[in-house]
Formats: C-alpha cells, sequence, structure tokens
C-alpha cells in the first residue's frame, strides 16, 4: 500500500504553527511528549493480579496438568448424524429405510408387471400389509 | 519457541530482560498456550502496562475503571491464546483494538445510564521538581483536552501520537482506512490545539528557559 506520508508531515508542520516552534519547541508535541513521559503505570497488585489470571487460565498448568479447556468430545453418533447432514438428513433416510420395507414386505400390484414372471410374483408371499410387526417397525 | 521454554525453565524469572525481550509476543503467546509459565510471567509485564495506558488515557484516567478494562481485554487474550493464528494479527494491534472497544462500550455506557461518580480521580501525584510539576500540568492539560474529543477522534490521536503506531497499524485496529485515519487524527489535533492554546501561560510556556 501506499501511504501518503507526505501529506500527514505537511500537516503536522501546519498544527505545529499555533504554537511557533520558535517559543520553546511547543506545539501540540511538547504535550504528546509530557504524556509520553508522564504513562500511567499499573500499580504492583494489579499486576501481580494480571499475572495470576494469565497462570489460572493457561491450557496445561505447571506440572503438567489436563488442560482447562478441551475441545467437546465428539462421539461416534455425533460424527455419523454431522455427516449425513444432521437430523434432517438422519429423517429422510429413516424414510428411505422404511419405505423400501414396506415395499420389500408388501410391494404395490404395479411392481410385480415390472418385475414380471410368475416366480416373482410377490402377490404370492402372503404376508399381511398391516401386521403387527410392521406396525411396529413403522411407528417405531 | 522451544529454546525460549528451555532457557525459562533453566534460569528461572530472573532471566536477563534482554533474553526475554527477543521474543516477539506472538511466540510468547505461542509458549503460553503450551503451558510456559515464563511466558504468562513475560506477557503480562510487557502487555499489561501498555492495555492499562491506553485504556487510562481513553478512559480519561479512571484508574479503577482502567484496571477493569485492562483485565477483561487481557482475559480475552488468554482465552485466545491456544487459537491464535500466526501471522495474521499481531498481538499488540489485537490488544489495543479490544481494549478500545471496550472502552468505547464503557463511555457509551457511563453517558447514557445514571452518573455515578461523574468526576474520576485525577492520576496518583508525585511531583519532585518544577520541570516535572510543568510535565504533569501538560500531560494533564492534554488529557483533558483528549477527554473532551468524540471517541474515535481521541482513540486515533492517542494511538498516533502517545503510543506512536503508524497509520496503517492504527487503520488496523480501528478498522477503516488510512484516509479516515489520518483524517480523524487531523480533526482531533484542531480540536486539542484549540482548547490548549489558551491555556499556554498557565502550562508554563512562558517561563521555559
Amino acid at each position: 500500500m501506499n501511504w501518503d506520508t507526505k501529506t500527514m508531515t505537511e500537516r503536522k508542520d501546519k498544527s505545529d504553527e499555533l504554537f511557533p516552534a520558535g517559543a520553546e519547541g511547543a506545539g501540540l508535541d511538547s504535550f504528546f511528549a509530557a504524556a509520553r513521559a508522564e504513562a500511567p503505570q499499573p500499580d504492583g497488585g494489579f499486576l501481580a493480579r494480571i499475572e495470576a489470571q494469565a497462570l489460572a487460565e493457561q491450557p496445561v498448568a505447571r506440572g503438567g496438568a489436563p488442560a482447562v479447556a478441551r475441545p467437546r468430545p465428539t462421539g461416534v453418533l455425533r460424527q455419523l448424524r454431522e455427516a449425513l447432514g444432521g437430523w434432517a438428513g438422519m429423517a429422510g433416510l429413516a424414510t428411505a429405510c422404511a419405505a423400501g420395507i414396506w415395499i420389500g414386505v408388501s410391494p404395490p400390484d404395479g411392481l410385480t408387471v415390472l418385475w414380471g414372471g410368475d416366480a416373482a410374483a410377490l402377490g404370492t408371499i402372503g404376508v399381511d400389509p398391516l401386521s403387527s410387526f410392521d406396525l411396529a417397525l413403522m411407528e417405531g | 519457541m522451544r529454546d525460549l521454554a528451555g532457557i525459562a525453565r533453566s534460569d528461572g524469572w530472573d532471566m536477563p530482560f534482554e533474553a526475554m525481550s527477543a521474543v516477539a509476543d506472538e511466540d510468547l503467546l505461542a509458549a503460553y498456550a503450551a503451558g510456559d509459565a515464563t511466558a504468562a510471567r513475560t506477557l503480562t509485564q510487557r502487555l499489561t502496562p501498555r492495555v492499562f495506558g491506553h485504556a487510562m488515557r481513553m478512559l480519561g484516567g479512571d484508574r479503577a475503571e482502567a484496571e477493569d478494562v485492562a483485565q477483561e481485554a487481557l482475559l480475552r487474550l488468554w482465552r485466545a491464546a491456544p487459537g491464535w493464528r500466526m501471522g495474521e494479527a499481531k498481538v499488540t494491534t489485537w490488544l489495543y483494538r479490544v481494549t478500545a472497544n471496550l472502552c468505547i462500550d464503557r463511555i457509551r455506557r457511563r453517558r447514557s445510564g445514571p452518573d455515578l461518580d461523574s468526576v474520576p480521580e485525577p492520576a496518583d501525584e508525585t511531583p519532585s521538581a518544577a520541570m516535572g510539576m510543568q510535565q504533569q500540568a501538560r500531560a494533564e492539560a492534554l488529557q483533558e483536552a483528549l477527554d473532551q474529543l468524540p471517541d474515535r477522534q481521541r482513540q486515533a490521536v492517542i494511538l498516533r501520537h502517545i503510543e506512536g503506531l503508524a497509520n496503517p497499524e492504527i487503520a488496523e485496529i480501528m478498522d477503516i482506512g488510512p484516509r479516515a485515519v489520518e483524517s480523524l487524527v487531523a480533526r482531533g489535533k484542531k480540536a486539542l490545539e484549540t482548547a490548549l492554546i489558551g491555556r499556554r501561560d498557565e502550562l508554563g510556556y512562558e517561563d521555559d528557559d
């Protein structure tokens, strides 16, 4: 980047005109210099407090004790859920599973036509489409 | 960084100042995050005066409030240490920003809420000689004039002329462009001149040798 330092210097010179440099080398600079020389210092008690806090907040204590703050543990189920896209992904997956089981156990008649042949005439399997097993599966 | 930890452990806290001062803040912060207690102490000694001083100036010399702000800003630094990204922002740049934001929040709250302790106690005064008193008077007059500035102007002037930072760093701290920094500093200085010009006699410009 190209900082325009020249302009800054010019402005600084202008500011000194109000407190001419001839008069005891004044200008705002003497105020700023005084402020730097009189910098407020923290007292010892305060420094000690800050140091104690720094040590208390340190991730690993001096004796190699376990860290104060650790990332939240992530279980296998949590990871799986996140990999599938959160709860929405899980719900979609569950719906697809249920639909698959339904079609497998009690296929709509139309599907038999698609598969063709008597061997695969699924309508002959004779499973009650709404057996208690199915209901439990669907609701559970 | 590992060298630092080794040196620190073998020499203890009394290690030569030059040895510690050669280590960058960022490396010390990494050592801190790795559990080096010496790094914690060195960072405390090195950063607390800067953070506290900046808070004092932003808050108009209120020591108790400046201590609160400094403690909060440093607490945030300790907590940010484990996730600190090396090479992204300077530690001091980050701290100046956090400190100033905390100060401005407090100033705004102070203005909007009931004013419990309207006039902050002046800073401790230990004048030793006439020269010292004059310097102190000037520093106090400047602080009084700074207190009258809008927050952002005050922040820019303090960072530029008291903390001695360069414009690009101030721009980063204040999250504005360098031109805007220049404008804030120029306006702030103009207002300071207006406020201070009437006090020249009082501040000993006639008596200087």
